[in-house]
């Protein structure tokens, strides 16, 4: 048998950039024993028991300088993810200590592995199936607990369960025609589909449809820009957002006439927050820059808050951007600094949220209003199966729209027999969801999509 | 061509390019697409008188079968102007239903039928007719290839492809209750020793069992007691070769079994051979014997029964409906229980038989076996059951023995193509533990498989393959530019307010409203599901003058389903894609560690030509399909 013949290839497997700890995996035909060469103590990793860790150092055979103090966790075949011998070095996340090591690695023997390889490895050592294979790319993205939960529940095959369901109304559906395929109508009576039962498959279809905004939301997250002219209180609304969530993720700096930009999670959803530059009309070159980018910013937000101060009032060349804001349906509204005495003086704009960031006053209001508008009701996640991908996305859409040829058929009177191809088309569709047809699209679609090392 | 091999000189010597073993309905078609490609062939069978019998019901065609019937013929097989110039009864079958499932069917006059197909053989250059037995086969020294066979009469004939089509006189064994004895057909004895060769070559043999209903006298019938089946009057030939035939319209009759016909059935249960214990095979579900269907559907207090006439010749009627294996004096008792039958007068008994098959997955789709070059199968020989069956196999294995011999690649038919291609796919790809029996269900795409449509689908192929004639692909063509032609007309044609009148006047009812059609073409008009292509011919004559009414019909499933038959070629884009990723035949399933053991055994023995066939084989895992997709494609490389 030809198992773990596949050459050593390597990567890193955690993101690139300095950190504390990375982590490089080396897989393949002869990888425990490669990497036996550089570490010490020598001698020690060939001869280790799989599923083990040690501790040691790896140390350039040549110079005999050692590179990094590091962890090894070894794995034998066939019980590791690719199912070949595996060790994964955690050494210090430096970029430049990360590189040394990666070029030992390469001198002595391993290859750089291509996108997706070690996880095209495990699927051809049959230790993931394609919808898995699917759900293992989220689980290595997931950004919130929420998103990681629905990767999960994929990776345990909830999907699947949900649309075997929904086959097995098809199927029976089907079994029916298939008699009348093979009995003249003398001996068989008619068969026919009941509008009524596909209906209630479509309907099931359509669930699963508007369970992918769900998907989408938790997995992709959402864009937030707040808005609005200087000194109107953007920042202040940034850093209550901020407080609202401990594990802040990222944080770039932009320059202070810039935008500052944040990873932060509102509702289970992870929100890629922006602090726009002031609107205010200046000639200033870099001030001019600054405001195309938060323009840029704004249009690609999915959500806008607009901050206004309220002893101000609203500015007249605000009600144009106001207006459509408020039509593309991103509108959150904040009449900020109602505690100032001259707030009494500007009536807020209709829906405008009343609050004053520097006493609190209307504050939780403000953060519910905001996490209702990132996360409806209707779409919030109730532990039911969700689809994610554009993929099945799109493979829902077509058993969605075959079952609707297969209703129009029925109202023609087109015979079952012809009907019956829209049915098994939908079948096909949902079929290519679970993994039991594979198309070389979906191949290619899968491998394509894996950054190196996952 | 030698005198030789023309086979004038019957000394030992003799040596012929292939030799057909039997002359069933497999061997016919086989011997004479061989001829027809212009190789000398020898067809070896027991008794020339039997040439082409119709063993079981006297009737070609039916659901699906019918449809292959009408593809071997666009492929240049012999069956479809067989029955069209012996038959003496027509319908379409389903004329009620969608296009997909309609089928014509014929009763045959057998004996007509067998002679015709004789005298077919007799007159065709380059084939030679010999009675005889083959009872073994002669191989190359390392036992890899095919030489010839040996005969009962000791007899050694030489050839280059040997095309086996025994039918189920292989080791044939018939019962009749009590009674047993080794037979091919009741009064015919069974082919014996060649199911030994067939072990030696390395097949694994298995036991199948079909049944038939006795013959009764006409004379001994009431057919006052029955119901008259008539056929349609208008005939639509098998054939694509003319527009019409002019042939006799004989009724059958419809009557039915009762209670008392299964109480004397159930009562005298043990006495069959198939409950005592006696038959191993396994027969079809699908055709089961009156005491199955008694036993198996004890709900039904009766059971259909066409009485059918079995020539013009003969007064012997067919008891469709009740094959049985039961004691003759059963089988008198009960069916003197039925309606119109009381005092029925049984010409010959039914009975089973039981015959020696082999696994059809020992063979790859051209029909060549795998373990000896140019030994071909076709037929009840591995497994199937069914004239047409058979005969579309024939033609198979006889044009893939002729192709090898012109060092042509085989002619494999895509399960997309024809009902023959899914037929053979299922067959060496699934195997068969029953007799295989040819369903509208087991097709995939239906509605590209439709009876009228063998032609447009498989004409060309018979072309290519040389079997189509001259005059033959004419007609094929002007055919295929008349429909166009007509499609064209009625796209330009537009309604006017004379032809609302018209329609109206021709009263078509339904939901629709003629004066919305106002101004459309006629082409959208036709589908409306009230309207009709004879409508528009009524309305304007030009559309159907002076074309074959055949043509009419096509454009007018053409386009009413266009919808459909365009989604339906979508789908068989994406099977073709599958069926295009070929695996090379030194594949080795050893290197895919990740596959199941299962599936890995299963790869190694069917050893499929596709990703296409290898996703049909029962039991294997799709993931496995995907992973030997990806071994196969250019994700291969990266994974080194």
């Amino acid at each position: 048998m030809a198992d773990h013949q596949n050459p050593p290839i390597t990567a890193l497997a955690t993101p690139w950039g300095s950190s504390a700890i990375a982590v490089i995996r080396c897989s393949g035909l002869g990888a425990i024993e490669l990497v036996d060469r550089i570490f010490l103590p020598a001698g020690k990793l060939a001869s280790a028991a799989a599923n083990s860790v040690h501790h040691g150092f790896l140390v350039d055979p040549d110079s005999r300088v050692r590179l990094d103090e590091v962890m090894v966790v070894l794995l034998r075949a066939p019980g590791s993810y690719t199912g070949e011998d595996t060790v994964e070095v955690m050494c210090h996340g430096s970029t430049a200590g990360i590189q040394r090591i990666l070029a030992l690695l390469l001198a002595i023997g391993f290859r750089q592995a291509e996108p997706g390889e070690f996880t095209l490895r495990a699927f051809m050592a049959g230790k993931l199936d394609l919808t898995r294979a699917e759900a293992v790319n989220e689980i290595v993205s997931a950004r919130t607990a929420e998103s990681h939960e629905m990767a999960l529940q994929r990776l345990s095959g909830a999907l699947e369960q949900r649309i075997n369901a929904i086959k097995a109304r098809l199927v029976t559906l089907l079994a029916a025609v298939d008699i009348q395929l093979d009995y003249p109508e003398e001996d068989s009576g008619e068969v026919v589909i009941a509008p009524e039962a596909v209906v209630e498959v479509r309907d099931k279809i359509r669930e699963l449809l508007a369970s992918y905004r769900t998907g989408r939301i938790y997995q992709q997250g959402v864009r937030v820009a707040i808005a609005g002219r200087t000194n109107a209180g953007k920042s202040s609304l940034f850093n209550e957002l901020l407080r609202q969530d401990r594990s802040i993720v990222s944080e770039t700096a932009g320059t202070t006439r810039d935008y500052i930009e944040s990873t932060i999670a509102l509702a289970g959803v992870p929100v890629r927050l922006y602090d726009t530059a002031g609107f205010r009309d200046s000639s200033e070159r870099v001030e001019t820059e600054g405001m195309r980018r938060s323009r840029e910013i704004l249009d690609a937000a999915d959500l806008v808050l607009y901050v206004i101060d309220a002893g101000e009032g609203v500015h007249d060349s605000e009600p144009a951007m106001l207006q459509q804001l408020r039509e593309s349906g991103r509108l959150v509204g904040v009449w900020n600094k109602i505690d100032l005495p001259a707030a009494g003086a500007h009536a807020a704009p209709h829906g405008f949220a009343a609050v004053s960031l520097n006493t609190g006053q209307g504050l939780p209001q403000l953060i519910e209003l905001i996490c209702e508008r990132i996360l409806p009701a209707s779409l919030t996640w109730n532990g039911e199966p969700v689809i994610d991908s554009l993929r099945q996305k799109q493979l829902l859409e077509a058993a969605d729209s075959a079952l609707g040829h297969v209703l129009e058929g029925l109202a023609m009177q087109i015979p079952v027999d012809a009907v019956a191809l829209d049915v098994e088309e939908a079948l096909h569709s949902l079929g290519a969801i679970t993994g039991e047809v594979t198309t070389e699209d979906v191949l290619s679609a899968m491998f394509a999509g894996f950054c190196v090392g996952k | 061509m030698t005198a030789a091999r023309r086979g004038g000189d019957n000394s030992g010597w003799m040596d012929f390019d292939v030799i057909v073993v039997g002359g069933g309905h497999a061997g016919i078609e086989a011997a004479l697409a061989v001829a027809r490609l212009d190789f000398s062939v020898l067809m070896i069978t027991q008794n020339l008188d039997c040439i082409g019998k119709l063993s079981c019901n006297p009737a070609i065609g039916g659901l699906a079968k019918g449809n292959m019937v009408r593809e071997i013929d666009a492929l240049g097989g012999e069956m479809g102007r067989l029955i069209d110039a012996t038959m003496i009864q027509f319908r379409v079958l389903n004329r009620s239903r969608g296009p997909a499932v309609q089928a014509p069917r014929a009763q045959a006059d057998k004996l007509a039928y067998q002679t015709l197909a004789k005298k077919t053989l007799e007159q065709q250059k380059n084939l030679c007719i010999f009675q005889d037995t083959a009872v073994d086969f002669i191989l190359d020294s390392a036992g890899h290839e095919i030489r010839g066979i040996v005969t009962e009469r000791g007899r050694r004939f030489h050839a280059a492809k040997v095309i086996v089509t025994t039918g189920t006189f292989l080791n044939g064994r018939i019962y009749i209750g009590e009674f047993s004895m080794p037979a091919g057909r009741l009064g015919e004895p069974a082919a014996r020793g060649l199911e030994q060769g067939l072990s030696r070559v390395g097949f694994k043999l298995g036991r199948l069992k079909t049944g038939t209903p006795a013959r009764v006298h006409r004379d001994s019938l009431d057919f006052s007691r029955m119901e008259p089946q008539f056929g349609d009057q208008d005939i639509v030939p098998f054939s694509f070769s003319y527009d019409s035939v002019d042939r006799p319209r004989l009724p059958c009759y419809i009557t039915f079994t009762n209670q008392e016909t299964h109480r004397v059935l159930a009562e005298n249960m043990h006495r069959s051979p198939l409950y005592s214990g006696r038959i191993v095979g396994h027969g079809a579900r699908y055709c089961p014997s009156i005491e199955d269907k008694v036993v198996k559907f004890p709900d039904r207090s009766r059971h259909q029964i066409f009485v059918e006439p079995e020539g013009l010749q003969t007064a012997e009627m067919y008891l469709n409906g009740v094959s049985t294996s039961m004691p003759e004096d059963v089988q008198q008792r009960f069916i003197h229980t039925i309606a119109g039958m009381e005092h029925a007068w049984i010409m010959r008994p039914g009975y089973a038989v039981e015959y020696d098959y082999i696994d059809p997955s020992q063979l790859y789709p051209s029909l060549e076996c795998k373990m000896v070059r140019g030994l071909y199968v076709a037929g009840q020989t591995i497994g199937s059951s069914g004239y047409e069956e058979a005969a579309g196999q024939g033609l198979m294995a006889g044009i893939n023995a002729a192709r090898a011999l012109q060092r042509k690649e085989p002619l494999i038919l895509s399960r997309a193509e024809a009902y023959i291609g899914v037929m053979i796919d299922d067959l060496v790809t699934l195997g068969t533990e029953e007799p295989y029996r040819m369903f509208t269900s087991r097709a995939e795409h239906r509605l590209s498989l439709r009876h009228d449509s063998s032609d447009m689908r498989l004409v060309e192929i018979g072309r290519e393959v040389g079997l189509v004639t001259d005059r033959y692909y004419q007609r094929f063509v002007a055919k295929r530019v008349g429909v166009e032609e007509i499609k064209e007309l009625l796209r330009k044609r537009r309604v006017a307010e004379t032809d609302v009148s018209a329609l109206r006047a021709l009263q078509l009812g339904g939901n629709f409203e003629l004066d919305s059609s106002l101004g459309k073409t006629f082409y959208q008009l036709l589908k409306v599901p009230e309207i009709a292509m004879i409508h528009l011919a009524a309305v304007d004559r030009s559309l159907a003058e002076p074309r074959p009414i055949e043509w009419l019909r096509q454009v007018e499933l053409d386009v009413k389903y266009e919808g459909y038959v365009a989604r339906q070629d979508r789908q068989v884009d994406r099977f073709q894609r599958m069926e295009r990723m070929k695996i090379p035949a030194d594949f080795d399933y050893n290197a895919l560690s990740g596959i199941s053991n299962e599936s890995r055994e299963k790869f190694k023995r069917i050893r499929p030509l596709s990703i296409g066939q290898a996703s049909r084989i029962s039991g294997v895992r799709n993931s496995d399909i995907a992973i030997l997709m990806v071994s196969l494609g250019r994700w291969a490389k990266q994974a080194g």
